[in-house]
Order: C-alpha cells, then structure tokens, then sequence
C-alpha cells in the first residue's frame, strides 16, 4: 500500500468511505442503489459519486434521461377530494339536476372552473344542458377515463409516477394535465431527471485497502452533539478527521477603533507618569482661551480668521472673579506680576465672547487655580480651528496638552520631562532643543526627535508659563506647560498619510485598520 | 508667522560670513527662525520667524544682526538715535502734525536716509520689510503704515495734515489720473484693499511738502512723483504713521537700523506735534523709548537651574545683543534700539538662555512624585467601551462639525437647538453637533459596501444651547449606537440597551418617545432618576431616504454624564 492510498484514505468524507467499503472495483451502483443499500440520501449520493469521480477512483457509466410526473399543490386537492368533473357528476347524481351557480356555490368552486367543467364534460357527452339551464347526467356510471384519473392521483399521492411505468393510455391522459413550469393550475408537474449510474474503478482497491487497514469506518463522529455527550455514545466511537486548510469565513466582530486605540495609548502612557487628566467644554471664552494666557487681544493670532465664532448666544454671562479683574490688569500694566503688559485697555466685552477652543492650552489654564503642588496634568483636547480642511489640516482634531507644577520645574528639569515624552510616548531615538516662541510661555523651546521610521521632526513645542498668566491665576510657582504634536505618529502607527482619515466615516476602512 | 525671502549672498555678505545650509539652519535657532526652502536656481533662501514679538527679525539686514552678533561680532551702535531730554541734530528736516490727526491717525516718525545708489535688491528688500512690519505687527497698516520717498524733490517742513476727502486729489501711483481720496476708496486697488480703515472719518492723514507737493495719502496709496521710488536713488524720506505711540516708534527704529546696515545715513527729522504726547511735543526720529528691564540673577538662576556669573550673564546677554550691568545681583538690560520685547524679567531669562546655548543646559529627571490618573469621563466611557465591542460594535471617531444639512435637515429638525457658528469658513463645517446620531448615519450612509450587519458606535462630545449654563451651552459625553441589517428592529435595540446599563448597573425605565427620527411607536426615551438620559428605537424610513440608505437601521443615544449616581 503506497502513501499515496494512505493520504487519499485519511482525507475521505465518511460518505466516500462506506460506499467504498462497501463496494468493490466493477461494482456499479446509482442512487436508488445507494438508498437501498446505505440509506443515502439523493444529494449524499449524488456528492459521494461526485467527490469518486474527481478523485479518480469511479466513473461514470451511463446516463438517462427519465420523465417524472409529480403532484401539484392542486393534484393533491384533486387526490383528496376528486377532480371538479368528478365531484360534479356526484353532486348530480346525488341532488339531481342543478344551475351551474347552484353547483358552484354547494362545492365551494369558482363560477369559471365549474364553466369550464361543465364545458369538458359535455363535450364528452356526460352531462347536457336541461330545463331551467340546469345540468343534467346523460347517462350512468363513470366515463374510463374518469376511472383512470382517479386511480393516477392515487398512486402519485406516494411519489412521482415514472414515465416509464404508465401505459399508453395512462401517459396521454397525465401528460394532458402536467405542465413542466407555472403548474400551480395543473394537478401534475412534469419533472425530467438524469439518472447516472457508476462504476468502482481498480483504483479504488487500494483506497479501500487503506481504509481498512486506518480502521476507517465512515461511521465516525463528525460534529459532537450534546447528546452524544449525554449518552456517552462518543466513547465508542471514533472522531473524523477533519481538512484544517479548509478557507475559513468572515466573522463580523465588535472592535475598538485604531485611532482610538492610540489616544488611548497615549494617555495610558501619560497616567504612567504620573500625569492625572483633565477636561473641559467644546466652547470656551475668549477670556480663557487667549486672555487668560497673556496673548493681547490685538495678537495676530485672534484674528476673526482663526477662530471659530459662535453666533448664539454670542457671550458668556461672566468671569470668574478675581481672575478676570487680576487677568485684565496684567493685560494692562502688568498687575503685581512685576510686568509692564501689553500697555492697552482691556476689553472686557469681548474677553466674555464665546468661541470653539482653539487651543488645548485652555484647559492648563483653567486647571491652575484648581491645582495640587506639586502637580503634573494633561489632556487630549479637542480644538477647532478656521482652517480649510486637507490631506494636513481639519476643521476639528485633538491636541495633546499638559502641565506640570511645583518647586522642582526648571529649564533642566524641563528638558528631561522633554526627554521623557520623546522617549516614552514618541520612541525616539535622538532628541534636540531649541528656543521656540510662544506668547504664554517665557522661555520656551521646541523639541525636535529622530524617529526610527519618521526620522527628524517636532515633536513638540513647551515653555515655562510666564508669570502674568500663572500669577492671576494664583499660582505663584514655576509651571512647565507642554504640547506635542501626535498626529504624524498616529498616521505612521496606522499606515495612514491623510488626517482626514483618522476620522474615517467608511466601516469598511476602520474594519480593516490595524495598528502597527 | 511671518516668512521672508532673502537673497543668500546678501545675506551671508551682510552677516560677514558664509554658512553651511546645516549651520544656517544651527544658527537659526537663536532668532527662532527655521530654513523652510533653499531656491538655488534664484539664490533665494525662504526663511520662517516663530517669535511675534521680534519684528525686527523679519527683514534680510534685522535677522543678519541677530546672527552677526550671536557669532561674536560684538554690539553694534546707531549714533542716530534721540533719546528723551536729547535730541539729535535734525539739520533743518522738520514735519508738523495737523491737530485733527488726534483722533484719526495720531503718530508719524520720520527720517531721511543717504547712500550709496539703491539697487534692485536693497529695494526688494526695503519693500518686504515694510509688508512684514506694517501687515503682521501694524495689524494690515491699521496700526502702522509705512511710505519710502524721494528725499530730493521734498521741500521741508512737511505737514501731516488731516484734509476733506472729497476736495483734496491728487495722482496716485499706479493710477492714470488725478483722483480724489474718495475716488481713491472706490477705484484705487489700494484704496479698495485698505480704505476701511480711515473710511468712518470726516477728514483723512494726507502728507504733503511745505509747497503742497502730495508725498502721500497715509495708510493707503504714495503720490506717483515723490512716492515713485526707483532703483539708483541715494537720498529717500521715510515715515510711518500709526495709532499707538510704541509700536509705530519701534517699527520706524527697526527700519532705520536696517538701513544703516545697508550702509546707508540717517538724518533725523524733528516731528511738532500740536498736542501731548507720552513724550513731549517734539520728538526727534528715530527715538529710543525703550526702558530697563531687571531681573535677579537668583530667580535667572532658578528658572534655568544653572548658575551664572555675572560676567557670564552679560556675555550671554551680549550675544543676544543687549547692553547690560549686574549690581547687586540685579542684571538690568538695556533693550536694543530695534527691540522692545522685554515685558518682565523672564523675558531676559531667555536671553541668557539663548544666548548661552540649549546645548550647555543637561536634562534632569524630574523627581516630583505625582499620582497618574484618568478622567472619571475616560474612566466610564472605558467601561462603556468594552461593553460595546462584547455587544459586537466597531468603535467610530468623527469630525465635531457638519453642515445643516447633516445635523438638521436630513434628521427631519429634529434633535433639539443647535451650535452655530456665526464666522464657518464653508457651509460643511458650519454647526457643532448636537448628536452622535447624524455621524452614525452618515457613516452608514457611505458603507453599503461593508458586509452586514452593520453595528458601529461612538464615544464622544457633543454641545448643546442650555441657557442655564454660564457659557449658554453644555458639552456632553455621550454614547450614540447603530445597527443596519435586515434583522435591525425594536426588540434588538432593546434588549442590547438592557443588556449595557444593567451591566453598568444604572437603574432606568422606559417611556414611549415621539422624536420623529424614529418611526413612531418603536421610540422609547430613557430616564435615569427622574431624568431622559437618551433615546432609542428603528429609524425612520424617511430619515433613511434622507441619507439614501437602504437597508433598516435601529439606533440609540445615551448621555452618559446622567448614568453615574
């Protein structure tokens, strides 16, 4: 026995394997065959015989084409209750001469088939037409024909009659009342089938040698059953083998969002160290949006055209106090911060004006009258900004934003937490500082990394808060405050270039995201 | 933040020295400036400026300064600066200032400069530096606005007058006529770009010579004689006029520097003005304004965690260009005549920063202890998260802003008040939503491909109008769920929000709903403790017309900041 027949063997449905054990080469056998001797099903003959042939071990060897008449929803009827001629001519017999309507309304037919009917039937000279237009019977008994619809009902109430059983006469009269499509109006519908019939090739010899010897019954336990577990029945038997490189299917799981999935990263990597989350409003003030961080009201940056509006309602109804008197006065002169300030009014109106936060910077603002000291705190904000929405630039996306408060924060200090960022959540591999701007911040400095797949970029931009932000707002230690730019990360992390995509409306697209 | 072109040989020639494109862009860093294109086919170098508040930066000659003096070439001098109390020979060069200027256009400066004859590249120069300084710092000439002349064909004194717009004409340049200010606003390229400015006003800043000579129509268009500039002049008049004394001073300082270093003299002019100013009513430009600026070198000291001799600070101080002493551990900073960007003291703590070097400052591991830790919204929408994905969600994240067609219309108006903005920059993204829902149809409406079911869902924030609010909104965090299938109905929706809040344990009831999203009768609203927390139930069939889909959905919100007791 070669290796050839063992594999074969192993890889047999069990449907091919009894059929194999149970026949040898020059057997032929079709599926009536098959139903007698192994209790197949049609369709399981018809896949074993087809499974043999493509595996070379039957052929075919012959194929016939045989006509079938099977009974129709109305044959049935007809089986059970007669044929509206039959059932007429009884009525007649019984009751006497009767109006067609009469007849119609005691069966239960429709005006038309009962038309029909009568038609037919005197035709045939059964019935004639007498007074009053009422039916009456020509003669007695039942015509042959009749007799033999009956008997044809009958006998196709347990299974299609086959063409080849009926007599002559038989034929003509079932195939007068079958149609082969649409037969719902006829009582028979005409079935044609091929009847195939196949031979065991000498190849099959060896498989079914193999079988033998695997011990390989074809009765094996295919899917476990529960009951199978109840009666312990699974520990007589043996299980199927079953082909584990069949294709497997989709299965439409519940996932997170990749982009998702990244933010989540990122603060889980900032609570890591320490950071505890802050969070605020959509809409902001003016006051804490700008004012509150020293940028003058006249900065290029709060141009109409970088802030978002909102166009009701227009204005908070107030400030905080004292902050927005000790907020206003250093815009002015300084307050006690030991600043000059901006050396302008201070405009109190528009300081209350309501627009979408445009900086992640706000909520460090707004947590400093509420922080611990020493403290470290961050967000992932959503901003807005008036821009016009590409492959680089949204309409709304989100900053990465902290602070971190207390005695110890200096340039130095500051620049080993920088480092701890480009590290820890960037994973760079090289970092530079240099000196930056921003209008909160005094000094500051951006922090530049070397990225093993993105190579140099900015990471960020940070600073110590200047004392007429920190100050108003009664904080009167050094406060570091930093952002970076995660963004560029996220898309390489997800194998995007376009930031249009993070926010990705297609299911199909966020189905198929991975990150890296 | 402002760009500027420079022209690389220039550049290097007025910096005394050539530099690499990497040691350019090294050197940069001390005038936060970064090399954004190299252009050699023209010899042009693109150059960015962070610092807003240092526009004497944003010229070839200013920035060439800074770099020049961070490399050790010492503190430069302007011998033609009037400082309070002391005046500079002004050699007969005046200009009178019409009082009705008090209230239109208060401020002018004024100088007259003398040098070798202008070439097209020092004009070019001259001419981006009056854009930077006059739209990014001069607010669009609103607060500054600055004209360069033909020194030679002026007659002094010159008067700053304020004239009736409708009689006074005159031929602006890149105009074919004689045309009056009014004319001007309507038909002048210039007057139609910067004539709101002076509009609201009887009379306009008008600048002529002592024989009526027209140099210009401040801020908006030069005469087409006087104010023709052209290449090969060696004697110009320049002047800048403004709203706000300190600024409109420091941007005519800035360009009076600029052209000394373009090898160029100057000759102050005396300014009479016929009302008060913070500095008398005569003032000799350019003028030093400027005052000391102090800090302890102790709190230097702190802030930067390194320590500083006093001969180190005022070396480092030097590099960034300021003249300084140390007494009695005080570093007191004279701020360069081209700068007055020192507010505080932390402003010179910078400087020392810079002007030491970041690479002299070694980063310490922060050693503050601190308790790491998550938003309570974070917290739950975590919660609400895995409970989601276990129900067979794909989680979604969108865009915050939409059109109205999106969030309202194609919603059938409903979903309560809604943000809008009053300034959008385009009819897509002009609305705050004020649902998850619109988002959930949309995706669903561009993913008929995806194999169904569909089942999304998303945590986020969305605003809504609440006039109990101080800021007249509320932002909530919010959870919004869809499923689109064939099987998508009522009592699936349903049993999916049973099976999330009681895994969250929230105690809630239901109540019929009539929100006209959903089809009526298979809405239920949800109360939380007497509250309506959200609302589910199948989508209206219209609603799904709106955004063509075509397969039933069912869908739910749930405001999540109403789950927790």
């Amino acid at each position: 026995m070669n290796d050839n027949a063992r594999q074969a063997a192993a890889g047999l449905h069990p449907l091919e394997a009894r059929l194999l054990r149970a026949y040898k080469p020059g057997d032929v056998f079709d599926a009536p065959r098959l139903a007698a001797d192994l209790g197949f099903k049609t369709g399981q003959s018809n896949q074993a015989a087809s499974w043999l042939l493509a595996k070379n071990l039957a052929a075919e060897k012959s194929r016939v084409q045989r006509v079938f008449y099977e009974l129709t929803e109305l044959g049935l009827e007809y089986a059970e209750k007669g044929s509206p001629e039959e059932r007429i001519l009884d009525l007649l017999r019984e009751r006497g001469p009767l109006t067609l309507p009469e007849i119609s309304s005691s069966l239960g037919l429709e005006n038309k088939d009962v038309g029909s009917a009568f038609g037919a039937l005197s035709k045939e000279g059964i019935l004639s037409m007498g007074r009053d237009k009422r039916a009456v019977p020509a003669s007695d008994g039942k015509p042959h024909s009749m007799v033999l619809t009956r008997r044809l009902l009958e006998r196709a109430r347990s299974g299609a009659l086959a063409e080849s059983d009926l007599s002559a006469e038989e034929r003509e009269i079932v195939a007068g009342m079958s149609k082969k499509r649409g037969a719902a109006s006829s009582p028979f519908r005409t079935l044609e089938r091929e009847e195939v019939s196949y031979v065991l090739l000498p190849a099959a010899a060896e498989v079914r040698e193999a079988l033998v010897a695997a011990g390989i019954s074809g009765d094996e336990i295919g899917e476990l059953t529960q009951e199978m577990l109840a009666t312990g029945s699974w520990k007589n038997a043996g299980f199927r083998r079953y082909n584990i490189f069949s294709p497997t299917s989709r299965i439409p799981m519940g996932r997170t969002n990749a982009y998702c999935d990244f933010l989540r990263s990122v603060k889980d990597k900032l609570v890591s160290l320490g950071f505890e989350e802050f969070d605020g409003p959509l809409v902001e003030t003016e006051f804490w949006n700008s004012d509150a961080l020293f940028m003058p009201q006249f900065h290029s940056a709060r141009d109409i055209h970088d802030v978002y509006y909102l166009e009701t309602p227009t204005h908070a109804r107030e400030i905080e106090q004292p902050y927005l008197d000790q907020v206003a006065a250093a815009h002015e002169n300084g307050w006690t911060t030991g600043s000059r300030g901006w050396e302008y009014s201070f405009d109190r109106e528009f300081t209350r004006r309501l627009i979408l936060r445009s900086q992640g910077t706000v909520l460090s603002a707004k947590q400093l009258p509420r922080a611990k000291v020493p403290g470290k705190y961050f967000g992932i904000v959503r901003c807005f900004r008036y821009d016009q929405v590409d492959a680089t630039h949204l309409s709304d996306f989100y900053q990465t934003e902290g602070i971190v408060i207390g005695d110890g924060v200096n340039l130095k200090t500051h620049l080993g937490f920088l480092k701890m960022f480009a590290e820890e959540v960037a994973g760079a591999t090289e970092v530079k500082y240099v000196p930056g701007y921003f209008p909160f911040t005094e000094p500051s400095v951006e922090v530049h990394i070397k990225h093993p797949v993105l190579g140099w970029f900015e990471l960020g931009g940070s600073g110590i808060f200047r004392p007429e932000v920190t100050e108003p707002l009664g904080i009167h230690h050094p406060v570091l405050a930093w952002g970076i730019g995660i963004d560029r990360m996220a898309l390489m992390n997800l194998g995007l270039n376009d930031l249009r995509e993070l926010f990705s409306t297609n299911i199909e697209s966020v189905r198929q995201r991975r990150r890296k | 933040m402002p760009k500027i072109e420079v022209h690389e040989e220039r550049f290097f020639s007025l910096i005394g020295r050539r530099f690499t494109h990497p040691e350019l862009e090294e050197i940069l860093t001390a005038a936060k400036g970064e090399l954004d294109e190299v252009d050699s086919q023209e010899g042009i170098l693109k150059l960015e400026l962070n610092d807003t508040n240092r526009p004497d930066l944003w010229s070839a000659a200013g920035l060439a300064r800074q770099l020049k003096i961070y490399s050790g070439n010492g503190i430069p001098e302007y011998p033609f600066f009037s400082r309070p109390g002391e005046a500079r020979d002004h050699g007969g060069r005046t200009l009178t200032v019409d009082p009705g200027l008090r209230e239109i256009r208060p401020y002018i400066c004024a100088f007259a400069v003398q040098g070798p004859p202008l070439d097209d590249l020092t004009l070019r120069d001259i001419i981006q530096s009056q854009e930077k300084l006059c739209w990014t710092y001069g607010r669009r000439r609103r607060a500054i606005a600055m004209g360069v002349y033909r020194s030679g064909l002026i007659t002094y004194p010159v008067r700053y007058d304020a004239v009736d717009p409708d009689t006074t004409r005159f031929k602006p340049l890149d105009g074919d006529r004689e045309m009056s200010l009014r004319e001007i606003h309507r038909e002048h390229p210039k007057g139609i770009e910067f004539g709101h400015i002076t509009e609201g006003f009887p009379r306009f800043p008008f600048l002529r010579d002592a024989e009526g000579d027209v140099l210009s129509y401040p801020p908006v268009i030069n005469s087409d004689r006087i104010g023709a500039v052209e290449v090969g002049d060696t004697e110009l008049f320049i002047e800048l006029t403004g709203t706000e004394i300190h600024p409109l001073l420091l941007a005519g300082s800035i360009v009076a520097c600029d052209f000394a270093d373009l090898g160029f003299t100057i000759l102050p002019v005396k300014i009479l003005y016929p009302y008060d100013t913070p500095y008398g009513r005569e003032i000799t430009t350019p003028f030093y304004f400027q005052k000391p600026q102090e800090v302890e070198l102790r709190s230097a000291e702190k802030l930067l965690g390194e320590e500083f001799s006093p001969r180190e600070a005022l070396r480092c101080l030097a590099r960034m260009g300021c003249s300084a002493e140390v007494r009695e551990g005080r570093v007191r900073v004279a701020p360069p005549e081209y700068r007055n960007d020192f507010l505080h003291g932390v402003d010179i703590i910078e400087d020392l920063m810079i002007g030491r070097g970041m690479n002299s400052f070694t980063p310490v591991t922060p050693r503050d202890f601190t308790v790491g830790r998550l938003g309570d919204a974070e917290l739950l929408s975590r919660r609400v998260l895995s409970l989601m994905v276990g129900l067979g969600f794909q989680e979604m994240i969108f865009n915050y802003l939409g059109s109205r067609r999106d969030f309202v219309e194609r919603m059938r108006g409903a979903g309560g008040d809604i943000v809008r903005i009053a300034n959008p920059m385009s009819e897509n993204y002009e609305y705050l939503r004020n649902s998850i829902l619109p988002s959930l149809m949309q995706a669903e409406s561009v993913s008929g491909n995806a194999a169904y079911p569909h089942n999304i869902f998303e945590i986020g924030k969305i605003a809504r109008p609440d006039p109990s609010e101080n800021y007249g909104t509320a932002t909530i965090d919010s959870l919004g769920f869809l499923s689109a299938s064939t099987e998508a109905g009522f009592n699936g929706i349903n049993s999916r929000i049973a099976a999330l809040l009681s895994n969250l344990s929230v105690e809630y009831s239901l109540t019929e709903s009539d929100d006209p999203r959903f089809i009526p009768g298979r809405a239920a609203e949800i109360r939380v403790r007497g509250k309506k927390a959200g609302v589910f139930g199948e989508v209206h069939p219209a609603v799904l017309e709106n955004w063509n889909i075509q397969m039933p959905c069912t869908a739910a919100e749930i405001d999540l900041n109403l789950l927790p007791e």
